[in-house]
């Protein structure tokens, strides 16, 4: 059964890759919210995220033109840029984010800036986000977990085997296994 | 390993944890194969839902301003240009400023070096140019040695040529040194010779019927010239010495029965 039945938008990053400055403006209002979310979360704090946002988009403004959209979403292909970024930026700095201890920080620092956009684009982003969590929500507990150290802590497979204390083997089949479900579960709404 | 391998790869890439051995190994088969490239882009997908969980935070809009400027500055959306203007942003300005300082020193040293290269390079080409200078000075002091030692010495027999029809005020001097088997001739009153002629010096030997070469020589503008022949004849297979006018270089025998300069030893 299909997860959402709403049409995605127009794509922005061919007329962005032309050097169109106002749908780089258009595409920004439409993502920085989702990558600036995804970067406080892998960062921990608004000043390293901003400036890997701002990091981000500078890059997509540059190589908007290797975007093919035959392999992938646009939002996806702006996702892999910001948090290979960000992963980059955690390494670099050694910070490794206490997920338990922040916690509340990170929940401040969505409550304050909660984007308040309204119209099609935010309904359908929050469409595909109760689809998202569903499809997530799914997840065994232990597959969830294993998936998240590795693409918001960009933990390797031996160090998530070792925050688990649980053997690698047993770790690599979790993540393959979930990332299949997601995979199957996303094939069923996408366009 | 089996396409379902690779695509287990591929799902642990996704999101960032292959080994280092396995993402080389799934970007080798990918290269050939589109089954697994299709995989690859799903997985890929699929690790953007985790990112799309969370509830989207707007950023500060000041984030908004500084990235809409250095994309404005960039007006040819030349890559290179925008680089550098993220890469002077994030630079404090001591620090360009050291930077700076550092590429004109060190661009400023790098001029030097070559100056200095170019300089060694010429000096080193001057050297070897005088050095093959003194080298035929040492020649020319050894034979005019041996032409003085051989003219001074008691065994050597002098003999004069002159002139012939060609050039009747023209003359030379011939030191014969026959223990060595040497000679050293000395002209004088020479016409200069054109500069497709050379002259040539025979002798006339006592044994066979045709002259025999013995050197070829140009004359100067004041009429001298000398000429030394090693390896000559015994002293009694020589009849006399004659010199022609030859084609530049000189034949195996005379050309013309012209004669500038002879006289018997």
């Amino acid at each position: 059964m299909p997860m959402t039945d709403t049409v995605p938008p127009p794509a922005l990053l061919p007329a962005v890759a032309r050097g169109d400055i106002a749908s780089f403006e258009a595409l920004f209002d439409r993502y920085s919210g989702t990558l600036y979310a995804l970067l406080l979360r892998i960062l921990g704090n608004p000043e390293d995220a901003q400036e890997v946002l701002q990091e981000t988009f500078v890059k997509v403004w540059t190589n908007a033109k290797m975007f093919d959209a035959v392999r992938g979403s646009e939002v996806a292909w702006l996702i892999s840029i910001a948090r290979s970024r960000g992963i980059d930026k955690l390494r670099s700095r050694r910070i490794r984010v206490d997920r338990e201890n922040d916690a509340g920080r990170e929940i401040s620092i969505h409550s304050s800036f909660v984007e308040k956009t309204t119209g099609a684009d935010e309904a359908i982003r929050s469409e595909e986000r109760i689809a998202v969590r569903g499809a997530l929500a799914e997840l065994p507990e232990a597959q969830r977990v294993a998936l998240e150290l590795a693409y918001f802590e960009g933990l390797s497979q031996s160090e998530i085997a070792e925050r688990l204390g649980e053997p690698l083997g047993t770790v690599k089949t979790r993540m393959q296994l979930g990332m299949k479900k997601l995979r199957d579960r996303l094939r069923a709404f996408q366009p | 390993m089996t396409h379902q391998d690779y695509e287990s790869i591929a799902a642990l890439d996704a999101v960032g944890a292959a080994s280092v051995e396995e993402e080389r190994m799934l970007r080798d088969h990918l290269a050939t194969c589109a089954a697994c490239r299709t995989a690859r882009d799903e997985f890929g997908e699929a690790a953007a839902m985790l990112a799309r969980e969370a509830e989207p935070v707007a950023p500060p809009p000041d984030v908004r301003d500084r990235i809409l400027a250095a994309v404005e500055a960039d007006d040819a959306g030349d890559d290179a240009e925008v680089v550098d203007i993220e890469s002077r942003r994030k630079m404090p300005w001591w620090l360009a400023t050291a930077a700076m300082l550092f590429l004109a020193l060190w661009g400023w040293r790098e001029v030097g070096i070559r100056v200095s290269r170019e300089k060694l390079r010429s000096q080193r080409a001057e050297i070897e140019r005088l050095q093959a200078e003194v080298d035929a000075l040492n020649l020319q002091k050894e034979k005019i040695s041996g032409a003085m030692s051989a003219i001074a010495s008691s065994g050597t027999r002098t003999i004069q040529l002159t002139g012939a029809q060609a050039a009747p005020t023209a003359s030379a001097r011939v030191f014969l040194d026959e223990k060595k088997q040497r000679a050293f001739v000395f002209f004088y009153d020479l016409p200069a010779n054109a500069n497709d002629k050379s002259y040539q010096l025979w002798i006339l030997r006592a044994d066979q019927s045709k002259p025999q070469s013995a050197g070829v020589f140009d004359a100067t503008k004041d009429g001298t010239a000398s000429v030394t022949v090693e390896n000559l004849p015994l002293a009694t297979e020589i009849k006399g010495l004659a010199v022609t006018l030859e084609p530049k270089g000189g034949g195996e025998q005379p050309s013309n029965a012209d004669f500038y300069v002879m006289g018997n030893t």
